[in-house]
C-alpha cells in the first residue's frame, strides 16, 4: 500500500506544482498522469481530478479575494453559465465513450498550449455596454501609482456562451478550464488581466464543485484514488504558489507548451489507437 | 453596502471560511488514509487494483455513512472528507447569496440562487444517473 500511496502522492504533487506555476491548474496535468502513468480509467481520473480542482481552487482564491482583485458580480453572472455547463458535462461524462473524452482532452491541451504562448492585452474599457452597466459589472483596479481606475465590461452574453463551454469541458474532463475562462473574460469581455485571472480562480472551484457533486452522487469517485490525489495536488499547488515569485516562469513557458503538446499527442494517440 | 464594506467582509470572512472547511476535509482524508494503512492495507491494494480495471465504483449510502465512520471504516472517513471538500464551493456561493441579500440586490440574489440550485441539481442528476 505504501508504494501505491507514494506513487500517487508523487504524481499529484508534481501535477499540482506544475499546474500552479504554469497557471493552468492541477487538473490539466493530473488527469493524464493518472491515465498514462497510473493506468487508471479516464472516468476515474476525471472524478479524482474534479475533487482536487475544488481543493486547490479553495487555497488559490483565498489569496485573490484577500488582495481584492476578484470581481464578485462578474463571477456570479458567469457562474450561472459554467455551473449549467458543468452539470451537463459531468452527466455526459457518464455516458460519453472514453475515446471521445480522450480526444476532447487532447484538444483542450492544445487550447491550453495556445493560451500559454499567446500574449494577452490589458486594455481597460471606460464605457461598458448596456447589459453590463445594468448589471453593475464594472469595478476598480489600481494603476501603476496605486490610484483607483474604473473599468467597464462588454459582451456579457458572448462571454457567457464561452463559459457554458468551459463548464461543459470541466464536467466532462475534470479540469478547471481556467484557460477558457480567462480567454472569455480577457478577449471577449475586456476585463483587466489580473481581474480576469482572479475571478477565474474564484469561479473554478464552483464549476469543478458542480461536476464533482454529480460524480460523487453517481458513485464515480474512487475514494482510494481521489483522497491521496486531493492531498497531493493541494500540497503541490501550495508549494508552487510559494515558489512562484522566485521562479523565472517566462523561461519555463516553452517547457509548459512542450509538455502540453506531448500530453495532447499521447491522449490523441490513445484515443485513436484504442489503448 | 459600499464596495469598501463588501471588500472588507469578503477579505476577512471568506478566507477564514474556506480555510476552515478545507482543513477539516484534509483532516478527514489524512485520518482515513492512516486508518487504511494501519488496519486494512491489503484491502486498499485490492480496491486500487479493482479501480484500475474499472470496477468497484459504487454509491456510498448516505444513511450508512455515519455508522460506518463511527465504526472507524477508513473508506467512509475518506468519503466524508471528499463530501466536506465539495462544501467549499457551496459555502462560497452561499456566502455570496447572504451578502447580496444584505445588499438588497435582488438581481444578484436571483443569479446566486440559480448557481446554488445548479449545485443541488448536480447532486440530483448524479443520484439518478
Amino acid at each position: 500500500m505504501l508504494e501505491i500511496l507514494i506513487s500517487l502522492f508523487a504524481l499529484s504533487i508534481g501535477a499540482g506544482f506544475i499546474g500552479s506555476i504554469s497557471g493552468l491548474g492541477g487538473g490539466v496535468f493530473i488527469v493524464p498522469a493518472l491515465v498514462i502513468l497510473a493506468h487508471m480509467p479516464m472516468k476515474v481520473a476525471v472524478g479524482a481530478s474534479l475533487i482536487s480542482v475544488v481543493a486547490t481552487s479553495a487555497g488559490a482564491s483565498v489569496a485573490f479575494v484577500r488582495d481584492g482583485w476578484t470581481n464578485l458580480k462578474v463571477a456570479m453572472v458567469l457562474e450561472c453559465a459554467t455551473v449549467t455547463g458543468a452539470v451537463i458535462g459531468a452527466y455526459l461524462a457518464g455516458v460519453v465513450p472514453t475515446v471521445v473524452l480522450e480526444l476532447l482532452f487532447a484538444a483542450m491541451m492544445l487550447q491550453s498550449a495556445y493560451f500559454t504562448i499567446t500574449k494577452r492585452g490589458d486594455d481597460i474599457l471606460t464605457k461598458g455596454d448596456a447589459l453590463a452597466e445594468r448589471l453593475g459589472l464594472g469595478g476598480e483596479v489600481p494603476d501603476v501609482d496605486g490610484h483607483p481606475v474604473h473599468y467597464e465590461v462588454v459582451k456579457v452574453p458572448q462571454g457567457g456562451a464561452l463559459m457554458v463551454v468551459a463548464g461543459l469541458m470541466s464536467g466532462l474532463l475534470g479540469i478547471g478550464s481556467g484557460a477558457l475562462k480567462v480567454m472569455a473574460m480577457d478577449y471577449i469581455m475586456h476585463l483587466p488581466l489580473k481581474v480576469s485571472s482572479a475571478t477565474s480562480n474564484f469561479m473554478i472551484g464552483v464549476t469543478a464543485g458542480a461536476g464533482a457533486l454529480v460524480f460523487l452522487a453517481r458513485g464515480d469517485v474512487a475514494t482510494t484514488i481521489a483522497a491521496p490525489v486531493a492531498i497531493g495536488v493541494t500540497a503541490g499547488a501550495l508549494t508552487g504558489s510559494r515558489l512562484l515569485p522566485h521562479l523565472k516562469v517566462e523561461a519555463l513557458r516553452t517547457v509548459f507548451v512542450i509538455i502540453l503538446v506531448l500530453i495532447a499527442a499521447e491522449m490523441g494517440w490513445r484515443a485513436l489507437s484504442g489503448i | 453596502m459600499s464596495q469598501l464594506e463588501e471588500n472588507r467582509i469578503l477579505r476577512e470572512w471568506t478566507p477564514i471560511l474556506l480555510r476552515s472547511i478545507l482543513i477539516a476535509a484534509m483532516i478527514f482524508l489524512i485520518v482515513g488514509l492512516i486508518l487504511d494503512y494501519t488496519f486494512a492495507p491489503d484491502y486498499y491494494v485490492q480496491r486500487y487494483q479493482a479501480v484500475q480495471h474499472g470496477q468497484l465504483l459504487g454509491k456510498e449510502k448516505f444513511g450508512l455513512l455515519y455508522d460506518r465512520v463511527r465504526a472507524g471504516n477508513p473508506h467512509a472517513v475518506l468519503t466524508i472528507g471528499l463530501f466536506v471538500l465539495t462544501l467549499v464551493p457551496l459555502a462560497r456561493v452561499a456566502f455570496c447569496f447572504m451578502l447580496f441579500i444584505r445588499e438588497r440586490d435582488y438581481t444578484y440574489v436571483a443569479l446566486t440562487a440559480y448557481v446554488l440550485a445548479g449545485l443541488i441539481v448536480g447532486v440530483l442528476v448524479g443520484s439518478v444517473g
